[in-house]
């Protein structure tokens, strides 16, 4: 019996290391179905004793809040692959994503099924792809997923951009330094369909690596129904440590409208140790003078300047993010103070977690 | 009978965690080396050199190779993918470069990879995996930016990728390439 159990031990422990053996290294062959994504949460407070600075999400105040868990499924076959990702929470819903069941956009509280990303795509060459489907906007610094960001409040150019795209693009790759996309989407930004049966915002991304560790994209959407967006994102890798990003865009209203905003923001990242990087967002936005009144920031006519200090401290897949942020705006229209009176200035304190996977 | 299983199992899990990291060594400017001397009996340098450039185009065809002209050696950098996470959430976490090298001469080769540099992954916008650009962290020294764990598995990984290359190379050297079986065609009209 013993000689037994002692042959069933030497059994399972070489299957183990014939496993492990096989299991380690993917250099051929198709890629095995990838689950990732990540979970968050946050606690924020203003100073005023009440929410004040319109970032997208971490906008509930004194409260220990969450933000989303996130899910994503990726799956390559020769030159096929797909991407399903699924947000469930305040951040993946009705802060950023329409829902599903309705049809309306930005429901707060009905709960259905929310996309970040959901689309299929084909290596037609080693240099050409084609992609259709449901998709993170190619507009700009800053992204939904909380691991992707470095500071967990967001910049007015975010909130105020597309964060999904629906539709279908090409890219071709001239060189290592050198790409470009180009797409047609539907008429409205967010939505998982056209509102009004329209395919008519064209898109496109020059990516351009003009040395190495530096990437440059220059952006552009423009439709009819969702207005015209010229957007400039980029990354330097100066050095191993610092790492410095730049956003800047310029939105027109759409047909119809006037007005629109524009803003730039520059993000300094320095890792002063292998568990924490320090970085700051200095951004400067302004609402442009018109009809279109649905930027979230400033009025009409005024600006705003943020200044975001974030800590990033990693804990393994956990990252702790610790923030403050100080807004200023050029009218006292925009904040108010402790008694609820008119300031031009606010000032918040948050902690998040974020656990990616 | 009890220690006699215990210590088996000690064993057993001892070599599985770390067989394949022992399998680099260190080389005069202390940075790691997989590093093979094999026997090719009755090959010359030149049909080595041919062998050996028709396995990298089959085996390896992403390797970028520097053939230096009047020598029979290769030079090329290529990269392979580590995995992080288990069972189902195993996914990319970075990749590894490394520098390779191969010389020929008759009737013997050698081989080292070396030069292994990891830049981490991270997850972009659209659910893909992808190089942080910018972040280069030779394996020798990763330990001061990487936690000991990853390293050790990244050191693990790169093991089993040179070992794997190495057995693959003198397969294909000692061995000619299998013809392709034809399938016997049958002619039902017939009897």
């Amino acid at each position: 019996m013993k000689k037994k159990f002692l042959l069933l031990i030497l059994a399972v422990s070489s299957l183990s290391l014939a496993v492990k053996a096989q299991d380690t290294i993917k250099t051929t062959g198709d890629a095995p179905l990838v689950i990732s994504g990540s979970v968050d949460t946050y606690f924020k407070s203003d100073f005023s004793g009440h929410a004040n600075i319109p970032t997208s999400f971490a906008n509930e105040n004194s409260s220990i809040s969450i933000g989303m868990v996130d899910l994503a499924l990726k799956k390559s076959v020769g030159k096929a692959s797909f991407v399903g990702e699924l947000s469930f929470g305040p951040r993946g819903q009705e802060q950023s994503l329409p829902d599903g069941s309705t049809k309306s956009i930005y429901t707060a509280g009905v709960s259905s099924y929310h996309i970040q990303n959901l689309y299929v795509s084909y290596n037609v060459t080693d240099k050409f792809n084609l992609s259709a489907g449901y998709m993170s906007t190619f507009i700009g610094y800053e992204v939904i997923s909380p691991a992707a960001n470095f500071n967990y409040s967001t910049s007015y150019l975010f909130t105020n951009g597309p964060f999904e795209n629906a539709g279908f693009k090409a890219t071709y790759t001239f060189s290592d330094k050198v790409s470009l996309m180009a797409g047609i989407f539907n008429d409205y930004w967010n939505t998982y369909q056209s509102l009004g049966g329209r395919v008519n915002t064209f898109g496109a991304q020059l990516t351009i690596t003009p040395v190495k560790n530096w990437t440059a994209y220059i952006n552009v959407a423009a439709g009819p129904q969702s207005g015209t967006e010229i957007d400039l994102t980029t990354a330097y890798q100066i050095t191993s440590a610092f790492k410095l990003g730049l956003n800047a865009a310029d939105f027109t209203a759409p047909t119809g409208m006037s007005g629109g905003f524009s803003g730039v923001a520059l993000y300094p990242q320095l890792a002063v140790s292998k568990a924490v990087t320090l970085g700051l967002r200095g951004e400067y936005f302004t609402t442009k003078s018109g009809t279109w009144t649905t930027t979230a920031g400033p009025n009409p006519g005024a600006s705003v300047t943020g200044l975001t200090a974030t800590a990033n401290i990693k804990a393994g897949p956990l990252t702790l993010i610790p923030e403050i942020r100080f807004d200023n705006s050029s009218k006292n229209t925009m904040f108010t103070d402790g008694a609820g009176a008119p300031t031009s200035g606010a000032t918040q304190f948050l902690l998040a977690a974020v656990y990616a996977f | 009978m009890k220690i006699k299983i215990i210590a088996l199992v000690f064993i057993l899990f001892v070599k599985t965690s770390f067989a394949q990291q022992n399998l680099l060594s260190f080389d005069e400017h202390n940075k790691y080396i997989y590093y093979q001397v094999a026997d090719a009996p009755g090959l010359t340098a030149d049909t080595l050199l041919t062998k050996g450039l028709s396995f990298l185009k089959t085996y390896y065809p992403k390797i970028r190779l520097k053939p230096i002209v009047g020598e029979n050696m290769v030079n090329g950098q290529g990269k392979f993918l580590v995995y992080g996470g288990v069972s189902v959430l195993k996914h990319e976490k970075g990749e590894i470069t490394f520098q390779l090298n191969i010389e020929f001469k008759d009737q013997k080769y050698r081989y080292w990879l070396t030069g292994f540099i990891f830049t981490p992954y991270q997850r972009d916008r659209y659910g893909n995996f992808v190089a942080q650009q910018g972040i280069e962290i030779p394996l020798e020294s990763a330990l001061s930016k990487l936690e000991k764990r990853d390293v050790d598995a990244y050191l693990d990984e790169t093991g089993t990728f040179c070992k794997q290359f190495g057995d693959r190379f003198k397969q294909f050297i000692t061995h000619a390439p299998k013809k392709e079986e034809t399938i016997k065609k049958v002619v039902t009209d017939k009897w």
